[in-house]
C-alpha cells in the first residue's frame, strides 16, 4: 500500500500478457491432456490400444492423464483466471513482470518434463504425486515464484479491503504449498527414483490427505475464486450474499482439510481416523453448496442472457456440475455407500463431472470471456460457442451415464454373495470386465465429444486473436491513504477466533481424552456453543468492524487461513505417524522384501500397476470371499510407497503371493488372455527381453534402511547374490513348467514380488523386527 | 451486520448493497437460506452423534468385528443347511443332467484355463485318463479342488466357488469316468510340448 497522505490519482496499466499466455498453454495442455485420456478410455474397452508399446500402457498414461487435466489444463487456467482478475480487484499490476515470465516458463518446462518422464516409467508410484523428485522441487520453487508475486502484488494494493476472490486465492497458494511439500517428502536414490518417507498407513493416509485437498484446493478454491469474480462480470448482476461468502468460505478451507480418509473407508487405516473423514464429508456439504447457491443465485435477474450469451451458459452449468459433484461427495463417504462405490466407475463418473463439468466449464467460459477481452476483436463465432456447449454437455452426460451404470454393476457384482453369504455369486472377476465392457466404449465416445467441443473453442479462440490487436487493461485509481494496521495478534486475539479456537479445542480433547477430561470437554463445547451464538446475537456489529478490518490486513487473514487448514492435517497425521510404526500392529507385520522382490516391486510401480490393481482388502463380506482375511495394518508398513490402490480395473492383489504358480504369472504377463479370457490387460513383451536393473540395487536398499525398513546389512556383492539365487530358483521352477526365461530378466523379479504378497507374520508386543532374509 | 450509512431507511436490510465495489463488481448481504443453515448443523449434529455412538461412548461394533460376527454367523448357518457329501452322492449326480450343465458351464469359464475344456491337459492335469496326482476317487477331487495343492499350482477354489459349484463340477468330470476304475497314482505332470507357447525370441 502506498504512504501517501494525500490522494493522488494514477493511471494503472495492467499486465495481461501471462493472462495471455497461461490461457494459450491451458487450453493446448487441456487438449493433449483429454486426448490422452480418450486413449485410456479406449484401452479399458480395447486392450489392443495399449499398442504391446511400453510407453503407451495403460498403467504409465492414465498418470499422464490426470496429472496433464489436473496441473496442465486447470493449473494454467487457474493462473490465467488469478493474474487477470486479481490485478483488477486489488488495483495494481503484478508486482513483477520477471517472475510472471518465469512463472509461465517454468511451469511449462515441468509439464514437459512430466510429459516426457511419466511414459517413461519415471514415477513416485502415488497418484497425482506421480512425479519424480526433481519435478518435485521445481513444482516447489514456481509454486514460491507464483506465491511472491501475488503477495507482493496484494502488498502494492490500490483497493484498501480484499474482495472474497482473493480470500480463495490466498487458501489455494498456502494450503497447495503444505499438501505438497509434505507428500513429496523423499529420499532420493538415483536421480530419478527416491523413496517417500512414510509407508503403509502413514503413506495412504498422507497420500489421501494431499489426493483429496489436491481437488479441494487445486481443483476447487481457486476456481471458485474465479466464479466470483468472472460470474458476476458476465452476468453483469452483484453477487448474491457477502455472509454467505464469509460463511462458507471459512468452513470450507476448515472443514475440506479433514475429509482426506474418506478416500481409505472399510481399509485398515484405523477406524477413528475413517470416521474422521466421513463426518466431516458430511459437513462439508453445506459449505461446498454455499459456493453453488452464491454462483446460481447471482444470476437472479439475469437468467434471460442464458439464451444469447455462451459465456453464462457455461458458468452456470459448470456451477451446476458442482453441486452435483459436492452433493455427491459426501454421499460416497457414508461408509455403507462407500462399500458400494469404492474401487469402481462410480468414483470415475464423480471426478469427471467435476473434471470435465466444473473445472472444464468453468475454464470454457472463462476463455470465452477473457477472448475478446484480451486481443480486441468479438469473439469470432457465438454460435460455434454454443455449439461446443452442447457437444460438451452431452459429452459429459453420456461420459457419466455410463460410468454410474458400469460403477453400480461393478460395485454390484463384486459384493454378490449367495448360499447364505459364504459363497460369491460372481467368482470370476472376469465376469465383471466383460460385463461392463460395452461401457467403457459408450464413455470414450463420451470424452471424445468433450475434446471435440474444446477443440472447437481453440479455433475459435485462434481465429478472435490472430491478428487482433493485443489489449492490456487500465484503470484510473485513487492512491488510497494507509489504514491503520491491525497487526498479527489483531487478526487471532478477538472473539470470534477465540471463541472458535475453544470449540476446536474442546471438540478435540472430547475426542482424544479419556474419562472424565473427555466429559469436561463436551460439556465445554456445548457451553462454548451457547455462549457464543448469544455473544454473537448481543455484538454482531463488533464482529463485523473486526471482520472488515481484517479484510484490509492481508498478512493476518492469510495466518488465519493457514491455521485453519493446518489443524485438520495436524490431528490427523501426527498421531498416525506417532504411533502406527513397524513394531507390531494388528498382530500381523509386513516380512521385508528380499532384494529381487523389491526390484520386482519398482517394476510393479514403474508399470503403474496401481491404476488398476489394489492391495488392500477391506473388512466386506464379498472382499473377505473374493482375496481372503481382511487386510491389517502392519501388513504394508514397509511399503514405501503405499500401494493400496483407489481403482479395482483388475482383481486385489493384497494376498496374490502363493496363489497360483511362477509360470501362471509368467504367461499371463505375456498374454493376459491366454490365462483369462476376455482380460482388457496389457501384454508385458519387454519384461521378458530387459534386464532387472539391480545395479541400483544397494542404493535403494540403503535408503529403505534409513527410512526405517529392518535391513540387515548386506554388501553389494551380498545383495547381487541373493539376487542372483533367488531369480534362478524361480526360472528353475519356471522351467519344469515349460516357461523358458533367463533368470535375469525382468519377469523373474516381477513375479517374486507378486509372490511376496500377502506374506507377512504373526507378532507380539514384545518381538523386534526381524531383519531382511535374503 | 452495520447498515451502510447510504441505504434508504425503508429498505430491508436484506436487500441492501454492501459499499464496497471491487472493478465494478457490487455484493448483496442476504440472509442466508434456513434449509441451508439447517443442512449445515444437521451435519454438524450428526458428526457429534456419529462420534459418541462409535468413539467417545463405543456403542456401536467396530467394522473389523462387524464383519467377523457377520461371517462366522454365515458360516455356522451354512454349515447346519448343508448334508453330508460322499464318494456315492458325487457318483449319482454324475449322472444328473442338469448338474452335468451346471458343471460344465464353471468347468469351462473356471477350470479350463489350465486343464483345457476337454479336460485332456495344459498347465494343469490330464482329469480324463486313469493318472491321478493326488488320488482319483470322486472325494479326493473334491478335496484337491476345494482346498487347492499350492505347491503345483492349484488355487484353492473352495472360498471362491464355494460347495455347490466344487461337488457338480467333480459330478461333471465323474461323468468321464466310473466307479471300480483302474487309479493310477503319480507324481507330477508335464505340460505336452507345443501346447504351451514358446517363449518370446531373445
Amino acid at each position: 500500500m502506498s504512504t501517501e497522505t494525500t490522494q493522488t490519482k494514477t493511471r494503472i496499466e495492467y499486465d495481461d500478457t501471462p493472462v495471455r499466455q497461461f490461457m494459450i498453454a491451458s487450453i493446448f495442455w487441456g487438449i493433449i491432456g483429454m486426448l490422452v485420456g480418450v486413449l485410456v478410455a479406449t484401452q479399458l474397452g480395447v486392450w489392443q490400444a495399449n499398442f504391446k508399446t511400453s510407453w503407451l500402457t495403460f498403467g504409465r498414461l492414465r498418470p499422464l492423464h490426470t496429472n496433464a487435466v489436473i496441473f496442465a489444463f486447470v493449473g494454467n487456467m487457474m493462473f490465467a483466471g488469478v493474474y487477470y482478475s486479481t490485478q483488477r480487484l486489488v488495483k495494481a499490476r503484478i508486482a513483477s513482470k520477471l517472475l510472471s515470465r518465469i512463472h509461465f516458463w517454468g511451469w511449462q518446462l515441468i509439464i514437459v518434463a512430466a510429459a516426457i518422464t511419466l511414459p517413461l516409467g519415471l514415477t513416485r508410484g502415488k497418484e497425482y504425486a506421480e512425479l519424480i523428485w526433481p519435478i518435485n522441487i521445481a513444482v516447489a520453487l514456481i509454486w514460491v515464484v507464483f506465491a511472491v508475486n501475488f503477495f507482493w502484488t496484494l502488498a502494492r494494493r490500490n483497493e484498501p479491503t480484499l474482495y472474497v476472490a482473493i480470500w480463495f486465492y490466498i487458501a489455494t497458494i498456502i494450503t497447495v504449498a503444505m499438501l505438497y511439500i509434505v507428500n513429496h517428502l523423499s529420499i532420493p536414490t538415483s536421480w530419478t527414483h527416491s523413496y517417500p518417507i512414510f509407508g503403509g498407513v502413514q503413506d495412504a493416509l498422507v497420500q489421501w490427505w494431499y489426493g483429496h485437498n489436491a481437488v479441494a484446493f487445486f481443483l476447487t478454491t481457486p476456481i471458485l475464486g474465479i466464479m466470483y469474480y468472472f460470474l458476476p462480470k458476465a452476468a453483469e448482476r452483484p453477487v448474491y450474499s457477502y455472509r454467505l461468502s464469509i460463511v462458507h468460505f471459512w468452513s470450507l478451507v476448515f472443514i475440506y482439510i479433514w475429509a482426506g480418509p474418506h478416500h481409505l473407508l472399510n481399509t485398515s487405516l484405523p477406524v477413528w481416523l475413517q470416521s474422521l473423514g466421513m463426518i466431516f464429508s458430511l459437513m462439508l456439504w453445506a459449505p461446498s453448496w454455499g459456493g453453488m447457491l452464491n454462483g446460481l443465485l447471482t444470476l437472479r435477474g439475469a437468467w434471460h442472457k442464458l439464451r444469447t450469451e455462451p459465456v453464462l451458459k457455461f458458468f452456470v452449468a459448470a456451477v451446476t456440475f458442482y453441486g452435483m459433484a459436492t452433493f455427491e461427495g459426501p454421499l460416497m463417504s457414508i461408509r455403507s455407500v462407500n462399500a458400494l462405490s469404492h474401487y469402481t466407475d462410480w468414483t470415475i463418473a464423480h471426478v469427471h463431472g467435476g473434471a470435465l463439468g466444473w473445472n472444464g466449464f468453468m475454464a470454457a467460459g472463462m476463455f470465452y470471456w477473457l477472448a475478446p477481452r484480451l486481443w480486441k476483436r468479438p469473439l469470432h463465432s457465438t454460435s460455434a460457442a454454443n455449439m461446443h456447449f452442447w457437444l460438451g454437455t452431452v459429452g459429459i452426460l453420456i461420459y457419466m451415464a455410463s460410468m454410474y451404470v458400469s460403477g453400480i454393476t461393478q460395485g454390484l457384482m463384486l459384493g454378490a454373495t449367495k448360499e447364505g453369504g459364504t459363497v460369491l455369486a460372481y467368482p470370476n472377476f472376469i465376469e465383471v470386465v466383460t460385463s461392463t465392457k460395452m461401457l467403457m466404449h459408450i464413455r470414450a465416445l463420451g470424452g471424445l465429444m468433450y475434446l471435440v467441443g474444446f477443440v472447437m473453442l481453440a479455433w475459435n479462440v485462434w481465429k478472435t486473436a490472430r491478428g487482433a490487436e493485443i489489449v492490456n487493461g487500465s484503470v484510473e485509481v485513487y492512491v488510497p491513504e494507509k489504514s491503520a494496521g491491525m497487526g498479527l495478534g489483531g487478526g487471532f486475539i478477538n472473539a470470534p477466533v477465540i471463541y472458535t479456537t475453544l470449540l476446536i479445542v474442546f471438540a478435540a480433547g472430547w475426542g482424544a481424552l479419556p474419562g472424565a477430561g473427555s466429559s469436561f470437554c463436551i460439556f465445554g463445547l456445548i457451553a462454548t456453543a451457547a455462549i457464543m451464538s448469544m455473544s454473537f446475537e448481543f455484538s454482531k456489529a463488533g464482529w463485523n468492524d473486526w471482520y472488515e478490518r481484517l479484510l484490509a490486513n492481508a498478512v493476518p487473514f492469510t495466518a488465519l487461513t493457514a491455521v485453519s487448514v493446518f489443524i485438520g492435517g495436524l490431528v490427523q497425521i501426527i498421531p498416525t505417524v506417532m504411533v502406527n510404526t513397524g513394531a507390531s500392529i494388528e498382530g500381523m507385520r509386513q516380512i521385508p522384501y528380499t532384494p529381487l522382490e523389491l526390484a520386482g516391486r519398482d517394476i510393479y510401480i514403474r508399470e503403474g500397476c496401481y491404476n488398476c490393481h489394489s492391495q488392500q482388502i477391506r473388512t466386506l463380506v464379498g472382499d473377505v470371499l473374493r482375496y481372503g482375511e481382511y487386510s491389517k495394518l502392519g501388513e504394508s508398513i514397509y511399503d514405501h510407497p503405499y500401494q493400496w490402490g483407489s481403482k479395482r480395473i483388475g482383481p486385489d492383489l493384497a494376498r496374490e503371493g502363493g496363489k497360483y504358480p511362477h509360470s501362471w504369472h509368467f504367461f499371463h504377463m505375456r498374454d493376459p488372455r491366454q490365462i483369462s479370457p476376455g482380460s482388457t490387460m496389457p501384454d508385458y513383451p519387454w519384461l521378458f527381453t530387459d534386464k532387472t536393473d539391480t545395479a541400483a540395487l544397494p542404493n535403494k536398499i540403503a535408503v529403505q534402511r534409513k527410512i526405517g525398513v529392518p535391513y540387515g546389512p548386506m554388501t553389494d556383492v551380498e545383495i547381487q547374490q541373493a539376487c542372483d539365487t533367488q531369480a534362478a530358483a524361480i526360472a528353475a521352477e519356471l522351467k519344469t513348467a515349460g516357461a523358458e526365461v533367463p533368470p535375469e530378466r525382468e519377469i523373474v523379479a516381477l513375479i517374486s514380488y507378486l509372490q511376496k504378497l500377502g506374506k507377512a507374520e504373526k507378532v507380539t508386543h514384545a518381538e523386534t523386527p526381524k531383519t531382511a532374509a535374503n | 451486520m452495520t447498515e451502510p450509512a447510504k441505504q434508504p431507511n425503508d429498505t430491508p436490510l436484506d436487500d441492501s448493497l454492501r459499499p464496497h465495489i471491487y472493478d465494478g463488481i457490487q455484493e448483496y448481504d442476504k440472509r442466508l437460506p434456513r434449509w441451508w443453515l439447517l443442512t449445515l448443523y444437521g451435519a454438524m449434529v450428526f458428526a457429534v452423534a456419529y462420534w459418541g455412538y462409535y468413539h467417545a461412548y463405543e456403542i456401536g461394533t467396530p467394522p473389523a468385528k462387524a464383519l467377523e460376527a457377520e461371517m462366522a454367523a454365515n458360516a455356522a448357518a451354512a454349515a447346519n443347511k448343508s448334508g453330508e457329501i460322499t464318494d456315492e452322492l458325487l457318483w449319482k449326480m454324475s449322472h444328473d443332467v442338469q448338474v452335468l450343465s451346471a458343471g460344465k458351464a464353471t468347468f469351462d469359464t473356471t477350470c479350463a484355463v489350465c486343464h483345457k475344456p476337454d479336460m485332456t491337459g495344459l498347465i494343469g492335469p490330464n482329469l480324463v485318463d486313469n493318472q491321478w496326482i493326488h488320488g482319483g476317487k470322486p472325494m479326493d477331487s473334491l478335496k484337491t479342488i476345494t482346498e487347492g495343492v499350492l505347491a503345483k499350482g492349484m488355487p484353492p477354489w473352495g472360498p471362491v466357488l464355494g460347495k455347490q459349484k466344487i461337488a457338480e463340477v467333480v459330478a461333471y468330470i465323474m461323468a468321464h469316468h466310473h466307479p471300480g476304475e483302474e487309479i493310477i497314482v503319480v507324481a507330477g505332470w508335464t505340460p505336452p510340448a507345443g501346447v504351451v507357447p514358446p517363449p518370446p525370441a531373445q
